[in-house]
């Protein structure tokens, strides 16, 4: 019994970190159209920064959070800008192409200036509490409270600001929304930077479990693929619910089954629904 | 307050709109009469900058608007509310509201005004304010339509096929409200295939075919026009 409330902790600490770095993915999917493979390069990116402000100028672990937000919502807005937004009338696969290109290079300009080694992020507290036979380590903790307190937030924000409220018109009804005033360019350029501050605070979170190196985004950008395509593109409960569903399997899984297979539980799980319910969980696009 | 000059739009090589002159002076309720596929969606979306004209200028109260932006032209007072109402359809009727009024948004009192008389017009909406869109009938949809273009106050309006798929009696409603608004001193221009109904609260209109418009006058010599009863009134 306790095995199990300890192992629901994990998955729930994986599936807060899955749920975020979704969340920036279905976003700009539904509202753009484009599968942003490079997301997992932003959320590397994240780590790094935050590695550099904590690490080696030595500001607190939260400066560096920020930092790592701020810089990376600008970088997204970026690629948005300067790669995304020209090609927005080319053919779809110009866009994918161009992503995977971008991940290319993100990845080999961190490992310019930090090599290939694998680096730690100090959490901000070692502390680990103890209850009812579990353990819980703070950082777990801080995980688990920031990534639904950032959910909540974009959630207000989007249900309940004119300015949030464009990113989901847009993506109800493009030319309804071009009729009302709205801008294309600041809704597009918005919801990359949301993208992108979403990434860095998940890689922020999860650094100090998990180490800091140019090849970390891969497996988290595969498995929020699998998260939003089970969730439905484009959906936000999708996100949130795909994530903690794939964080609880592979926590799980990993324990009752074998460490060993904790990465293909995701994509068995995927295949298993998607075989049940071929549009995902929830309906397509953004609500 | 509109001005075409020999305004053309193509989709690839298809010309839609061939050679447009057109002038509405602020203040008139013109009809643009046409069939399936003339080119009166492509007309509104020209002028509302969703799509851009291949040649001629367009100018809105004086300015050169020709390539300008929808959400530029939006805030300079020009309106659509477009066929098929593209409304916002899981979102409120308040929030399509709301939201039509998007460019107002630095002044929410203002805001809150238009939305006042929009619902004492509109009252069913009142009613139905936290209704997804897309749960309202036809009609109710497109007063969501007409009242979220109103939101955006326009200087001039435009309306394309607001009766397209309503009952009759609701479309004498919107034919109503649409003189109302009109009276109240929004300049329209309304495309529509209903000629006779459209032409009663019109004082002109222009019939556009395959891209070109071929017949223009006030509402009198429209309605004894043998041409445009055979072919738009049915009598
Ligand atoms: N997106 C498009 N791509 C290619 N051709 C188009 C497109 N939209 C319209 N057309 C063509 O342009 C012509 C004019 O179409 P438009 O929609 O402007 O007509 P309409 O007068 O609004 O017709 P309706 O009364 O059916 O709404 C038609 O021949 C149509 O086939
Ligand atoms: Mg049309």
């Amino acid at each position: 019994m306790e095995a199990l409330l300890q192992q629901l902790l994990n998955g729930l600490t994986l599936g807060s970190i899955y749920g975020l770095v979704a969340l920036g993915l279905t976003l700009v999917y539904g509202i753009l159209h484009v599968p942003n493979f490079a997301h997992g390069a932003l959320y590397m990116v994240g780590a790094y920064v935050a590695y550099y402000v904590a690490g080696e100028l030595g500001a607190s672990y939260w400066l560096a959070m920020i930092a790592a937000a701020v810089i990376v919502a600008g970088l997204a807005v970026a690629c948005e800008r300067l790669v995304f937004h020209p090609l927005r009338n080319a053919p779809p696969i110009h866009d994918k192409i161009a992503a995977i290109g971008l991940l290319l290079f993100f990845e080999a300009v961190v490992q310019m200036y930090w090599g290939a080694d694998f680096r730690r992020l100090e959490a901000p507290s070692n502390t680990i509490f103890h209850f009812a036979g579990l353990t819980l380590p703070a950082q777990r903790m801080l995980i688990i409270v920031a990534a639904f307190s950032l959910m909540g937030g974009l959630h207000l924000y989007l249900k309940k600001t004119l300015a949030g409220s464009t990113i989901i018109a847009m993506a109800q009804n493009r030319e309804g929304a071009f009729l009302v005033g709205i801008n294309a360019n600041r809704v597009a350029m918005m919801t990359f930077a949301i993208s992108g501050a979403l990434a860095a605070v998940a890689s922020t979170l999860f650094a100090p479990i998990n180490l800091v190196y140019p090849a970390m985004g891969h497996l988290v950008l595969l498995k929020a693929f699998v998260i939003i395509i089970l969730g439905g593109m484009g959906s936000i409960p999708g996100a949130i619910v795909g994530g903690l569903i794939i964080g609880f399997a592979e926590a799980l899984g990993g324990f009752y089954i074998s460490g060993d297979y904790k990465d293909v539980i995701a994509f068995a799980l995927l295949v298993a629904i998607l075989s049940i319910k071929p549009t995902g969980l929830f309906s397509q696009g953004v609500r | 307050m509109l001005k075409l000059e020999r305004v053309d739009a193509c989709y690839g090589s298809f010309k839609a709109l061939d050679a447009i002159d057109m002038t509405i002076e602020a203040g008139e309720l013109v009809v643009l009469l046409g069939a399936n596929g003339a080119g009166k969606t492509t007309l509104f979306n020209t002028v509302s900058g969703l799509h851009r004209p291949s040649a001629g200028r367009i100018n809105v109260a004086g300015r050169d608007v020709t390539g300008a932006k929808p959400s530029a032209l939006v805030a300079s007072g020009v309106v659509q509310c477009p066929e098929g109402r593209k409304l916002f359809p899981d979102m409120s009727v308040m929030k399509n509201l709301w939201l039509g009024g998007y460019v107002h948004r630095g002044d929410k009192r203002a805001m809150q005004k238009t939305l006042d008389d929009i619902l004492a017009m509109f009252p069913i909406l009142a009613e139905k304010k936290n209704e997804a869109a897309g749960s309202l009938s036809g009609g109710q949809q497109q007063m969501v339509a007409i009242g979220r273009a109103l939101m955006g106050r326009p200087k001039l309006l435009l309306l394309d096929e607001p009766s397209l798929g309503l009952a009759p009696l609701i479309v004498k409603q919107v034919f109503e409200t649409v003189a109302e608004i009109n009276a109240a001193g929004t300049t329209v221009l309304l495309a529509e295939q209903n000629a006779y109904a459209a032409l009663k609260i019109a004082s002109r209109a222009y019939v556009i075919e395959n891209g070109r418009l071929t017949i223009e006058g006030d509402r009198e010599s429209m309605l004894g026009n043998e041409a445009v009863r055979k072919a738009y009134i049915g009598a």
